[in-house]
């Protein structure tokens, strides 16, 4: 019999397919052997389509081939079933479970300590950086092991008692979403745009000795930069520096996709160095205004000692800010990196591709 | 007396599960002593009378693979990628061994189930 499936048949098959091995893959376990079992299932589903289309004789419509894929089960099950044997939780409630603890563990508990805790710790501590880290580590190893107790009693409790069951029936293949272009190039706009405001923001560091008018616009006739701002301008400079470069190779090398992650994350590192060594040496400038004193021709006026004085705290809460922010965006960009690098070494591992058919 | 039947079909499920589950190691053992891929070992399977799912089969494969009873090999047919198993010598002769023991157990059951109807 011949096999004869219409460009666009196959087209809408290949589509469906893949909407719903990505919806799978979003359940799996994510190991080595991950990409494989989507590979095997993703031909498995061809082959199925194929036959059924040798059957009837004509080019399955979108609502047949979801019949199939239906048949198949949702992605959840077929992911609960592609994953190792389990016994406490089984394999229909498995994806869901190992969602929830990844939910609770990494993107509540350990945030709450990172940000909450672990200052709080600091904060009783009385800036003893070393206790404080160790009391908030081991503060954070007692919460997870106790948060994932409490999670997999849960599940084991809903295991038991069947609650789970009837979550096969509501699904759609027809409504899974569209598959995401995760391995995008880098935005030549946001490379081009980084390296304009790199630029302009070098030449504007540069110029503020010079004209310190361009960061204290009128003030500068009475305020000038304190001890800080000078130890910390040429480290400053050299960032500043380095970022550019990194927008301009960026720019240059467009298929280096492992630069911009990782140069990101890099660049993020070396000003949270930059920040963490400003705040500390805060306490060891010995004038009460460590940013910006007053102009020698107005160092006595008290009129302005209200001035500086607020024009110090606000620049030390914009440091502390920046710093909370790098720090997030540390986190957001270790996440990224790691994720790149695992779809990289994983990619390198799997001998077919699910979509090239 | 209480005749049991609290839960019935669940545990009968259950056990046919247990019963199905070593008969399919054997017949995917036995189905791959001819190079097959995924989808055709499914088919092979259920057109003798044993259906099984994706979700089951293709873990079982790995497992079989990992065990070294299997071995695969990913290759294009019909401008397909598709992974190809077969039986490597040492599941050859495991299979061997189970079909004996096999044999020994159908004889076994056949013959309890004889004094059992006298």
């Amino acid at each position: 019999m011949s096999k004869v499936p219409s460009q666009e048949s196959s087209r809408n098959s290949t589509d469906l397919i893949d909407r719903y091995l990505q919806a799978v893959r979003f359940w799996v376990p994510k190991t080595h052997r991950q990409e494989d079992l989507l590979a095997e299932l993703g031909e498995d589903l061809r082959s199925q389509i194929e036959d059924k289309e040798t059957e009837l004789g004509h080019p399955l419509d979108q609502t047949e081939m979801a019949a199939i894929l239906k048949r198949c089960g949702s992605p959840m099950m077929v992911a609960g079933r592609l994953g190792p044997q389990r016994h406490l939780i089984g394999p229909a409630l498995f994806p869901i479970y190992e969602f929830v603890l990844k939910m609770v563990l990494l993107w509540i508990l350990v945030p709450v300590f990172i940000f909450i805790v672990g200052p709080v710790n600091l904060a009783n501590s009385g800036g003893n950086w070393p206790s404080a880290i160790l009391g908030t580590f081991g503060d954070l190893w007692s919460g997870l092991f106790i948060a994932a107790g409490i999670v997999t009693l849960v599940f084991a409790i809903i295991e038991r008692t069947g609650s789970h069951l009837g979550s096969e029936i509501k699904w759609d293949p027809l409504k899974l979403p569209p598959v995401r272009q995760e391995e995008c190039k880098p935005s030549l706009l946001k490379a081009v745009c980084e390296f304009g405001f790199g630029c302009f923001g070098l030449v504007w560091l540069l110029l503020l000795p010079q004209y310190p008018f361009l960061i204290l616009g009128p003030a500068a006739a009475i305020l000038k930069a304190g001890p800080l701002l000078h130890t910390f301008y040429l480290p400053i400079v050299l960032l500043s520096i380095v970022g550019l470069l990194r927008s301009a190779i960026t720019l240059a090398k467009p298929q280096w996709t492992w630069f911009p992650v990782s140069s990101q994350l890099l660049n993020s590192v070396f000003l949270l160095v930059v920040l963490h060594y400003m705040i500390q040496a805060i306490g060891n400038v010995p004038s009460a205004y460590p940013f910006v004193v007053l102009q020698d021709a107005v160092r006595d006026s008290p009129k302005y000692f209200k001035l500086v004085a607020i024009v110090n705290v606000s620049i030390l809460a914009s440091v502390a800010f920046t710093w909370l922010g790098v720090c997030i965006a540390a986190i957001i960009q270790t996440w990224e990196f790691l994720r790149y690098l695992r779809k990289r070494v994983w990619g390198a591992q799997q001998p077919a591709s699910l979509g090239a058919q | 007396m209480t005749n049991g039947t609290k839960g019935g079909p669940e545990i009968l499920e259950n056990l046919k599960m247990e019963l199905r589950r070593g008969c399919l190691i054997v017949a995917v053992l036995a189905q791959l002593r001819i190079e097959q891929y995924g989808y055709t070992l499914r088919k092979a399977l259920a057109e003798d009378g044993l259906a099984i799912d994706e979700g089951t089969l293709y873990p079982l494969l790995r497992r079989l693979e990992t065990q070294g009873l299997l071995v695969s090999q990913w290759r294009e047919e019909d401008k397909r990628n598709k992974r190809f198993y077969r039986l490597s010598p040492a599941g050859e002769q495991i299979l061997n061994q189970l079909l004996e023991e096999w044999q020994n157990i159908n004889a076994s059951l056949n013959k309890i189930l004889q004094e059992a109807s006298l």
